[in-house]
């Protein structure tokens, strides 16, 4: 028992060290996210999506008809074929409402924070 | 607003020879096949006319819209038709839907600036109110292969938005004449 308590003594020191080590880099700020967002059924799935500035969004159509991700003096992807993708990098905070200038009733939030 | 007797009469045609499929011997995929490929060609066909001559912007650009989605939906159904070998059969309900799209074009060719407007629209409302009710009665329920039936699950959702634009803009062109 005095020997696995020693043993547990010695890990948890090793590990009181690694988590040392991995504190700076903790406090750094997260590396950038990617969120995909589909394009499906006429939809924008999921329709509302949180994202901190600096994360790449992803819009692909995964529908058997063009779409757009287009919000007002922020981001216009313009045609999105079928299955073809659309980058954004989120660079302010706010929230942006969009939607598909091909398809009125297809409507999505992005949250950047 | 003019009351759409000649959109009700075409409704009823479609209607009756979907009906004659739903009544006695279902549709076979072949001719579930040559059902889609007309009903989306009938649509681009007046997309065609009505966006050299639709009177307002909105309406021009749902043509051209219409254009865009129908041929993208048959170019997928025909793929998928040559990859399956499945060799579309006409039959009563495509010819139907082919007359009505003739006569539809033929009606509308007549017609300008805002009346031409309104005629089209009226007609897109009910032309995908009526593929939606032959989608979910008679064409899905019956298709046999499965990829082919996936296929009709999978565009149901942009005939139902066209359908919902389509009274969007019969709404607006309805107000716009006072």
């Amino acid at each position: 028992m005095a020997e696995t308590r020693a043993a547990l003594r010695r890990h948890g020191a090793w590990a009181a060290l690694a988590i040392g080590m991995l504190v700076p880099c903790a406090a750094r700020p997260a590396e950038p996210a990617t969120h995909l967002i589909t394009m499906e059924n006429m939809q924008f799935s999921p329709p509302l999506r949180s994202v901190r500035v600096g994360d790449r969004v992803v819009w692909t159509n995964r529908d058997l008809v063009a779409h757009t991700a287009t919000a007002a003096q922020r981001f216009d992807s313009r045609s999105v074929a079928p299955n073809a993708s659309w980058t954004f990098v989120a660079r302010e905070p706010g929230r942006i409402d969009y939607v598909c200038t091909f398809h009125p009733t297809m409507k999505g939030s992005l949250v950047v924070e | 607003m003019k009351l759409p007797l000649n959109t009700l009469a075409l409704s009823a045609l479609i209607a009756a020879a979907l009906g004659s499929h739903a009544q006695g011997s279902a549709p076979t995929d072949p001719q579930i096949a040559a059902i889609v490929v007309a009903a989306n060609q009938v649509d681009i066909d007046a997309g065609k006319l009505a966006k050299s001559k639709a009177h307002s912007t909105q309406v021009k650009d749902f043509a051209q819209l219409m254009i865009n989605d129908h041929s993208g939906v048959n170019k997928s159904a025909t793929e998928l038709v040559t990859r399956l070998k499945v060799k579309p059969e006409d039959n009563p309900t495509s010819d139907s839907l082919k007359k009505g799209g003739a006569d539809n074009v033929a009606k509308l060719t007549r017609l300008s600036g805002v009346e031409f407007d309104r005629a089209y629209v009226e007609h897109e409302v009910a032309y995908h109110q009526t593929v939606l009710d032959a989608l979910d009665k008679t064409l899905i329920p019956n298709a046999k292969n499965e990829e082919l039936k996936a296929l009709m699950v999978k565009v149901r959702p942009a005939f139902v938005a066209h359908l919902e634009h389509a009274k969007q803009l019969q709404a607006t062109l309805g107000k716009s004449s006072g």
